[in-house]
């Protein structure tokens, strides 16, 4: 009896991995199950920038549909610096911030500095609503830490996405380790429910690659309305690959790719039919020689130098790239 | 070949010759009696001939013909006329002398060439030719279509005998010397009314030896430096009588000559019945080659990939934009293979395409492009390609005045030069009575035989 119960049981979750749609299903998991990126990463702000982050800091904002109204968590997988998944640099001594804002100055369309993006912009704008400091804490070593619960009306409303905004600001307050970590959007505090139709974004993204050859890394910006192209930024890739920009019309263009330390930029075309919908940025990782820990940090600003956002369910899914092919009859040779 | 019809605008008793074709109709010469009380004669009583035109009333009557006056009209022999591209210039043949000597009888009045301005009825601003010469006869002037040549016959001395064929060139502003066309044209015998073509075919008259009787048509063409040995037109354009002056539309399928085969110098029409389309296609070579792009890769150059084209008749070509050319007509599916050279990853048939590929529809001439002269060439059809068309006839027409009928024909061609061939094809009548047609051509060399 107890075997059949097994059996039906099996069979049923079967069925209902096969009928639900996984991106949905994960899609405010930070990074996303399409990225394929093992770690957002921060350092201690007595870091070395070589070591892949810029600005010890990392800022994320979560998207609530505003037809959901019950309360919901922001989970933080792995939110200590030390034990198993972090970047120790001698030893064990960087204490990591997270902080949530909600309320008014939250919205990045209102309020740029909530984006963070320059030194001096104030990105702790709008109300907080919970934080907690991290150290070398072996509860959270490979675990979570749940923030919340939050109503989604403590939110900024955005008419364009018809979601509340959240934010989650990650600082390294101190130290020099690397906190490496991800985020959960939850209905309930102990499990990990996701909550239909929510997003999460960031403008630019820091975060650690697989040490492993054969895994790539996505990353979707979305392509907004009036952009004609688009200023990529990379840093710190330790010109460790290549990084291909794939869309329905591009199907692998190459970027330049930056070394230990510095940055490299270029411009990408942006064709008509690509507005609305998201680009595939793909990171290839050196299949010469495996490269480990390599944290890597990109921005992008369009022709007017705007931040575009990184969905982490990518708006319109992931682009396939269609081939556009050609016949037209020749002379005869 | 021909069929010949006495036109209804020549007159009983009086002799109508030497027709020029215009856009509404014929000019010609006539001894026609101009009033109802005396014929204009000369000094010895021949009447004297003028240049009438007559106006095409529908496509088998005429209006009543009209004299174009001159000057010179009512003293002299008027015509052969011919016009020059500017449609206001002619030339025409008429008589030297014009003072005291033309009284006396014994006095032998010699034919010049005369220019003259075209206003309505009348011409005007009458000039001799610089070469007109008491001494011989000029007439019978011919300009070509490019204004650029003026043929013309004249029993000059140092000429093959008789009077013979002439050519002036228009070289600075006036006619050259008159040049002999030679014994490849002329003979001892006589040779006159010349007609240029547009076509380049030289018509002319003559009595040789070999002829039906009488003066005959003959033609020649120029290639390169040298007149090719002329031609007898058929009967019934030639007959044991007197045919001469012989003109023809651009196509060459009707025209118009003088004959006395009804006792009286009379203007025939001549319709050929070899079918020759006005407007014909020209062959088109069925052509199996196609290009094959990947646009976004172009547009991009996006280098890490490796693009793979199958064909679907078991090639393949590697590249971004790449060419291949199908054995013939066919469906075929042409797939796209990419590998990522980054990675390594194929992906197999990122997009595939169905091509169709037909031969043309038309009629098709399967024939060499060239050959020599004097060797027997096959002609073939059996190439032809229209779908749901029951063909009745296949109608070779050489572009020499010759025509074959048949799906597979031979012909030899006697002279080099390059000849249109068409190729028409008929289908059966369909229920509700109609015939389709279509024309198809295509150009042949014939060499000299070597």
């Amino acid at each position: 009896m107890k075997v059949n119960t097994a059996i039906y049981r099996f069979l049923l979750f079967t069925l209902l991995t096969a009928l639900i749609p996984l991106p949905d299903l994960f899609s405010q998991a930070v990074p996303g199950k399409d990225e394929n990126i093992p770690y957002l990463v921060t350092f201690g702000k007595n870091g070395e920038t070589s070591w892949g982050d810029n600005d010890f800091r990392s800022i994320f904002f979560f998207t609530i549909p505003r037809d959901y109204n019950r309360q919901f968590y922001i989970k933080v997988f792995d939110p200590d610096a030390g034990g198993e998944n972090d970047e120790i640099q001698g030893l064990w001594d960087s204490r990591t911030l997270f902080s949530v804002y909600g309320g008014k100055g939250v919205d990045p369309d209102k309020n740029i500095e909530s984006r963070g993006l320059e030194p001096d912009d104030n990105f702790k704008s709008g109300n907080l609503l919970a934080s907690r400091v991290f150290g070398n804490d072996a509860r959270y070593d490979n675990g979570y830490y749940a923030f919340g619960p939050f109503n989604p009306t403590e939110g900024e409303f955005n008419e364009k996405w018809k979601s509340y905004i959240f934010k989650i600001v990650c600082e390294g307050v101190s130290g020099d380790d690397g906190n490496l970590f991800r985020y959960f959007l939850s209905r309930e505090a102990g499990s990990d429910l996701p909550i239909e139709g929510a997003n999460a974004f960031t403008y630019e993204y820091t975060f650690r690659m697989w040490n492993d050859m054969k895994s790539i890394a996505h990353i979707y910006p979305y392509v907004d309305t009036g952009i004609v192209s688009i200023r990529q930024k990379n840093f710190d890739w330790d010109d460790d690959g290549v990084i291909l920009v794939v869309s329905t019309y591009k199907q692998g263009l190459p970027v330049p790719i930056s070394n230990e330390d510095d940055y490299a930029e270029s411009t990408i075309p942006v064709e008509q039919q690509e507005i609305g919908k998201s680009l595939d940025f793909q990171f290839h990782k050196k299949q010469s020689s495996l490269v480990r820990n390599n944290n890597v940090v990109v921005s992008l600003k369009n022709q007017r130098g705007d931040a575009l956002q990184f969905f982490s369910s990518p708006i319109g899914g992931v682009p396939v790239y269609q081939p556009l092919t050609r016949i037209r009859k020749i002379q005869k040779k | 070949m021909f069929k010949v019809e006495r036109l209804s605008l020549n007159s009983g008793p009086f002799s109508e010759i030497s027709p020029v074709i215009t856009s509404d109709g014929i000019i010609f010469c006539s001894d026609r009696r101009t009033s109802g009380i005396t014929y204009r004669t000369s000094f010895d009583n021949r009447r004297l001939y003028n240049i009438y035109f007559a106006e095409r009333k529908d496509t088998s009557d005429w209006r009543k013909p009209v004299m174009f006056k001159s000057e010179r009209s009512a003293l002299f022999n008027n015509g052969p006329l011919c016009i020059a591209p500017d449609s206001i210039t002619v030339y025409f043949t008429s008589e030297i002398e014009t003072g005291v000597p033309t009284k006396s009888r014994r006095f032998r009045n010699r034919s010049g060439i005369f220019t003259g301005q075209l206003s309505g009825n009348e011409i005007l601003s009458i000039q001799p030719l610089k070469f007109n010469n008491s001494e011989y006869n000029l007439g019978q002037p011919s300009v070509s279509s490019d204004g650029r040549y003026l043929f013309f016959a004249s029993d000059m001395t140092g000429g093959q005998g008789g009077s013979d064929i002439y050519y002036c060139e228009w070289v600075n502003g006036e006619w050259s010397d008159p040049v002999n066309l030679g014994p490849d044209v002329n003979s001892s015998a006589i040779e006159n009314y010349p007609f240029i073509h547009p076509s380049g075919k030289l018509y002319f008259t003559s009595n040789r030896p070999g002829g039906m009787g009488g003066l005959d048509v003959y033609f020649s063409i120029k290639t390169g430096d040298e007149w090719e040995t002329p031609v007898r037109l058929s009967e019934p354009v030639n007959s044991s009588s007197d045919d001469f002056a012989l003109v023809a539309f651009p196509d060459l399928q009707k025209g118009y000559f003088s004959s006395n085969r009804s006792r009286n110098d009379d203007i025939y029409e001549f319709v050929t019945t070899i079918i020759r389309k006005s407007t014909c296609n020209v062959l088109e070579e069925n052509n199996y080659c196609y290009e094959f792009v990947e646009e976004n890769a172009v547009r991009y150059d996006t280098m890490p990939f490796r693009y793979e084209w199958k064909f679907g008749d078991g090639n393949t070509a590697d590249g971004k934009i790449v060419e291949h050319c199908f054995a013939g007509p066919g469906t075929y599916v042409v797939q796209l293979d990419v590998t990522n050279l980054v990675t390594k990853e194929v992906t197999p048939n990122i997009k595939s395409d169905v091509l169709v590929i037909k031969d043309i529809e038309q009629p098709y001439i399967s024939c060499p492009d060239f050959a020599d002269a004097g060797q027997a060439i096959s002609f073939s059809a059996d190439s032809t390609n229209l779908p749901g068309w029951d063909i009745g006839q296949y109608y070779w027409n050489f572009g020499d005045e010759t025509i074959a009928v048949g799906k597979n024909v031979k012909k030899t061609y006697l002279r080099p030069g390059t000849y249109n061939i068409q190729l028409i094809v008929s289908a059966r009548p369909g229920t509700d009575g109609t015939i389709r047609e279509a024309c198809i051509s295509k150009d042949i060399l014939i060499k000299q035989q070597p």
